[in-house]
């Protein structure tokens, strides 16, 4: 059914054109409506359907086609709200407008929905935001407020800057989108994303997961006929075999985990009573 | 600033600094940091805010909702920690904002669940090809579960909260060792964010750049900013050198 649409929309020339209003629309929409109404059931589906549908109305005159359409894109859809979202729509409007079947339209949203979320994430959420905020906190705490000043500014200007190019960009590019930005480029910027996730966390969770152990060892002998007691900080003993091993037994124990399929919250419960109890009975501390 | 305009003004600034996340991510609203930051400048102690934001912001680096997990409400955790902070002291601000936290990830989860009423609230418009009314319900109501989910516990805790406080400070001060056990959870709670980002990587593929991270960090003492300026010049090296390989094989 999808086919014979598109066949009679591209029958029917060049009715369907999209103007810069309603691009404009769908951008603001998915500025300000992306992630509204998420939930478990569909996730982003109802603020995709939001911000595509400026462009639905214009692209399906037909009453018939448009609930068509309409019922089509409240389908299951999530990614990264920051980078793929934004992309994912200004392609979906260029494919739109070229008179795509709802087959293909579809097929865009959940071919790049995935690697595009691995991407955003990885980038946005793990890499760039972690790098703004540690050094923002780090400037909060010694009490200057430039420290959350700057967080807020180098969100504002490049996060509205990225949503821009990725959204205008790949509209301008159009159809073309699936063969320029096809999946070997996709995978080689998932790659990057991934060398610099790995060791970006391998660096910063040693250094932010804070978990030592303020346990001591003593051990008295005679020597010379006096009695003697040597002290020994176990943190000092650990160290000297592996730094951060605590923190990264932590980390180990967290992971394996959510590994075996438990759910985050499940893993901070975890985490909560074995950290309460060793810290409450003085064998680790913060 | 009395308690009930207190709460009412720090609720609003839950709800506005959720949408905030949910969509416009203006200023990244529910991160401790920024929320706060914001809710010491209503109380006018901003340093509280910072103090209490900024130490919940390094427990919660990294810990975001990929795919839509719930991660403890450090947002409501930061706003309410600054205000007690404010009443009584930075100690039992943070004491108190952890396990608040960790308590209203159970509203995050019942909030999301709650949400598919506008999925089917949704399919109705669109069976009946209503464009309008979807629109309308996107815009009134589409972020009221969520809003409502952060701004009514800050609300509730704020206006009838200060009693309970008082007793539980009390309580903590009477008991070191409930610090004790709530800063060590608090040192221990970052893990989570790092562990759910390892996951969702292909650790087994790419083992030998986890080691790398660690060894800049905890051998050479690189700071953070360091740290990641090397990776990305790693990472460039490794894919030039990998495709160029591949290229002239072919």
């Amino acid at each position: 059914m999808a086919t014979t649409h598109a066949v009679e929309t591209a029958a029917a020339g060049d009715t369907a054109k999209v103007n810069r209003k309603d691009l404009w629309q769908s951008f603001w929409r998915l500025v300000f409506a992306s992630q509204l109404g998420w939930n478990y059931e569909r996730m982003q589906s109802v603020g995709y359907c939001y911000s595509i549908l400026p462009i639905l109305k214009k692209t399906h005159p037909d009453p018939e086609d448009f609930k068509e359409a309409f019922i089509t894109n409240l389908n299951f859809f999530n990614t990264n709200p920051v980078v793929g979202f934004p992309f994912i729509l200004g392609a979906h409007a260029a494919l739109e407008e070229a008179g795509a079947s709802l087959d293909t339209t579809e097929g865009l949203k959940v071919g790049l929905m995935g690697p595009l979320a691995g991407v955003g994430d990885t980038l946005v959420w793990a890499l760039y935001n972690s790098i703004i905020f540690s050094i923002g906190a780090g400037m909060a705490l010694q009490g200057n407020i430039l420290g959350p000043l700057l967080v807020v500014l180098l969100v504002f200007f490049p996060y509205n800057l990225v949503r821009y190019w990725q959204f205008f960009g790949a509209y301008r590019q159009g159809v073309n989108i699936l063969t320029s930005y096809g999946a070997g480029a996709i995978a080689r910027l998932t790659e990057l994303a991934t060398i610099v996730g790995l060791i970006v966390v391998g660096g910063f969770a040693p250094s932010i997961i804070n978990v030592k152990t303020p346990l001591t060892l003593s051990t008295s002998a005679v020597v010379n006929g006096e009695p003697v007691t040597t002290t020994v900080a176990v943190q000092q003993q650990l160290d000297a075999i592996l730094p951060y091993m605590l923190p990264i037994l932590t980390l180990g124990l967290a992971y394996w985990l959510l590994k075996r399929g438990w759910s985050p919250v499940r893993v901070i419960l975890v985490l909560v009573i074995l950290g309460f109890l060793t810290g409450a009975l003085g064998i680790f501390g913060g | 600033m009395s308690p009930i305009v207190a709460a009412i003004v720090l609720g609003l600034w839950a709800y506005i600094g959720f949408y905030d996340a949910l969509a416009p991510n203006f200023i990244m609203a529910a991160r401790p940091l920024i929320a706060g930051t914001v809710a010491g400048l209503i109380v006018g102690n901003v340093q509280m805010g910072m103090l209490v934001g900024g130490t919940l912001e390094l427990m919660a680096l990294g810990v975001y909702t990929y795919g839509g997990a719930t991660v403890p409400d450090y947002q409501s955790g930061a706003i309410l920690g600054t205000y007690f902070g404010n009443l009584t002291n930075f100690e039992t601000g943070l004491a108190l904002a952890i396990p608040a936290a960790l308590l209203l990830t159970q509203v995050d989860i019942l909030n999301r669940f709650l949400n598919f009423v506008f999925v089917h609230r949704a399919d109705a418009y669109a069976e009946a090809g209503d464009a309008k009314g979807f629109e309308r319900m996107m815009v009134l109501f589409s972020h009221v579960i969520w809003g409502l989910s952060r701004g009514l516990p800050v609300f509730l805790a704020i206006a009838f909260g200060e009693g309970l406080v008082q007793a539980v400070s009390n309580f903590f001060n009477t008991y070191p060792w409930i610090n004790k056990g709530i800063a060590t959870v608090g040192g221990m709670l970052p893990a989570l964010g790092f562990a759910m980002l390892l996951k969702i990587m292909p650790v087994g593929k790419y083992p030998a750049f986890l080691i790398l991270g660690f060894v800049l960090f905890a051998y050479l003492k690189i700071p953070l900013l360091g740290i990641a300026i090397a990776a990305v010049a790693v990472a460039l090296l490794y894919q030039g050198l990998k495709y160029r390989t591949e290229e002239e094989v072919a």
